[in-house]
């Protein structure tokens, strides 16, 4: 790690980080609200009534819904608009970390340094998994946050909660450092974007699809999102193996990264 | 030229020193069943130099001569096909950062980070080195970059300024060798000035620079030794004043008066060729001494005489005249 470029990153990212912090937290905030408020009545009645399929429906997919707290937990953990600006900081960053500096022609300049490429690898590995805890820490911060303010506290578990931030980070861990390994083996930023992005949108559409449709089902496996269950996680039945499949993707995405890029040739920008 | 297939051992004192250093591009990769692809692409073949310590050494050609691509195994973004590089006594392909922590490096068309100002810029990459800034000031004074040009974000710079502030990143920590790709591109006479006299300094503190350039005058200005390469392989490589002593003179006479003795002794002069008499005029190259040509005209009529010196472009463009080998 190079305690100079870290830093460098943080000041280039903060302002960023910041908004998608913000807007995280205000997401957590709000989602114990709308339980709290309306979605523990509906809850009940959905329950009792002739319309119970549609909260089976709803927990199939990583459990989201606001008729219960692990529900709204869950709910802001994996919603597009959480996942869509987790993804924007963590696997935006991730893909332009080399590949847009390349793209730019300062990754020469910086390059030109004593800076082992190893080094600026694993310092750009450290600051992905930093704004993915980080991001994360916002969601469940801001929902934790809703909680307490609306009296539903006392409904979850601390430990639970922080195994789901836990696996969340591990979750854009690996978009992350799939993202990064994109990154380090291309000189144009398009496709490491793309490769980036496809993964993401790839394996949401597949856990989406599989978890809707029983004929897709065989897809869940190949999607990294499988690996993230909060509803399972808040009822108490974490799964360490999600966490060691995440893993190996993971040191797959690491490994890759760590052959390619001292290996690659960087001519000059054309 | 060096002897190709030659291959001694690398001398300590050297800055930089290649032995048979060679890169290709797009090698085929021959898999069974898949066609063999475009052929590959030789950026540099060959390459045998050694760059002394303390000297101003021109890399000299044009646009895709190899330049870019041998400053690039240097620095160890490139891998070697073939050959070896040497810089300050460390292989390159084992100590690449180390090496980079002695170098200082500008790339030619430098790309900055737009959103930092001057000083930021500054900070940021001269960090990295243990060598403190201690040349930053002189060379921000020099360059004439103010305290209110390095407050500014690098987005705001003129071409000139990057260039500034890219050459004083280069040297600031006052490295033991500089390589400098095109480093007067974008700067006015003036600060071009300023920056041989830099360059010159740099010489007399022991220092060495490797500078790449197609500005022939600028090379033939400050450099010790050029080499000259085409199509990646290496076409000449000596000092500067060598290769003008064995360039052609042009010269040019008026005489008061007829003096047809003296034509003929000057056209036979060792040395003279395409010689032209036209009426008071003469006009005819000359190669290697000037001595016996003055001691001829030292009692001629003359009213004017003009040596034009030999330049380093047309020993330049004679090389890239010549058929490849």
């Amino acid at each position: 790690m190079s305690g100079i470029l870290f830093r460098r990153t943080w000041a280039a990212q903060r302002v960023r980080l910041s908004f998608v912090m913000l807007a995280l937290a205000v997401w957590g905030f709000l989602l114990p609200a709308v339980y709290a408020t309306f979605g523990k009545e509906i809850g009940a009645l959905l329950q009792n009534g002739a319309f119970a399929n549609i909260l089976d429906i709803f927990s199939r997919f990583s459990g989201g819904d606001v008729f219960s707290i692990q529900g709204t937990v869950a709910l802001g953990l994996v919603h597009p608009i959480a996942l869509a600006l987790v993804s924007i900081q963590v696997v935006g960053f991730a893909a332009a970390a080399v590949a847009g500096e390349r793209q730019r022609g300062t990754l020469e300049v910086l390059l030109a340094r004593p800076l082992e490429r190893r080094v600026l690898y694993t310092t750009l590995l450290g600051a992905t998994f930093l704004y993915a805890a980080l991001t994360e820490a916002a969601v469940v911060g801001g929902i934790v946050a809703g909680a307490v303010l609306f009296g539903v506290a006392s409904e979850l578990q601390p430990i639970d909660v922080a195994l789901c931030w836990l696996n969340a980070v591990a979750l854009f861990g690996v978009l992350g450092a799939i993202a990064l390994a994109a990154s380090v083996s291309f000189d144009r930023l398009g496709p490491a974007l793309g490769i980036a992005l496809g993964v993401t949108l790839v394996g949401y559409a597949f856990e989406f699809l599989g978890t809707l449709w029983p004929d897709a089902a065989w897809l869940r496996p190949f999607s990294p999102f499988r690996y993230f269950q909060p509803m399972r996680i808040l009822a108490g039945t974490f799964e360490p193996r999600d966490l060691l499949v995440l893993g190996a993707i993971f040191a797959a995405a690491v490994a890759w990264a760590a052959w390619v890029f001292p290996r690659r040739d960087l001519a000059a920008p054309s | 030229m060096p002897d190709r297939g030659t291959r001694v051992p690398f001398r300590r004192v050297d800055a930089i020193a290649t032995q048979g250093l060679t890169k290709h591009f797009g090698l085929r990769r021959r898999w069974p069943g898949w066609s063999a692809g475009p052929a590959p692409t030789r950026a540099l073949d060959d390459l045998t130099i050694a760059v002394q310590a303390g000297e101003i050494f021109g890399f000299l050609g044009p646009n895709g001569a190899g330049k870019s691509t041998a400053i690039r195994l240097f620095l160890g973004f490139l891998h070697p096909t073939a050959g070896r590089a040497q810089v300050l006594g460390l292989d390159v392909a084992t100590a690449g950062a180390a090496v980079r922590g002695r170098i200082g490096y500008l790339p030619g068309g430098i790309a900055l980070y737009d959103g930092l100002t001057g000083t930021q810029l500054l900070d940021y990459l001269g960090a990295f080195y243990a060598r403190p800034p201690v040349l930053r000031a002189s060379l921000v004074d020099r360059l004439e970059l103010s305290g209110r040009d390095l407050a500014r974000p690098i987005r705001d710079y003129s071409r000139g300024m990057r260039q500034k502030i890219g050459i004083v990143q280069a040297l600031q920590h006052d490295p033991e060798l500089a390589i400098l790709d095109e480093p007067s591109e974008g700067l006015d006479p003036l600060m071009q000035r300023a920056f041989y006299a830099i360059l010159d300094e740099r010489k007399a503190a022991g220092r060495t620079v490797f500078f790449s350039s197609h500005v022939l005058s600028e090379v033939e200005r400050v450099c010790d030794r050029v080499a000259i390469i085409r199509a990646g392989r290496l076409v000449a490589l000596e000092s500067v004043a060598a290769l003008l002593a064995r360039r052609r003179r042009h010269v040019e006479a008026r005489l008061d008066a007829p003096a047809p003795a003296l034509v003929a002794a000057l056209a036979a002069l060792p040395g003279v060729s395409a010689f032209e008499a036209r009426d008071d005029r003469l006009a005819f190259g000359l190669d290697g001494d000037v001595a016996p040509l003055l001691r001829l005209l030292e009692r001629a009529p003359l009213a004017d005489l003009t040596i034009e010196p030999a330049r380093l472009e047309d020993a330049f463009l004679e090389l890239y005249d010549e058929p490849a080998g």
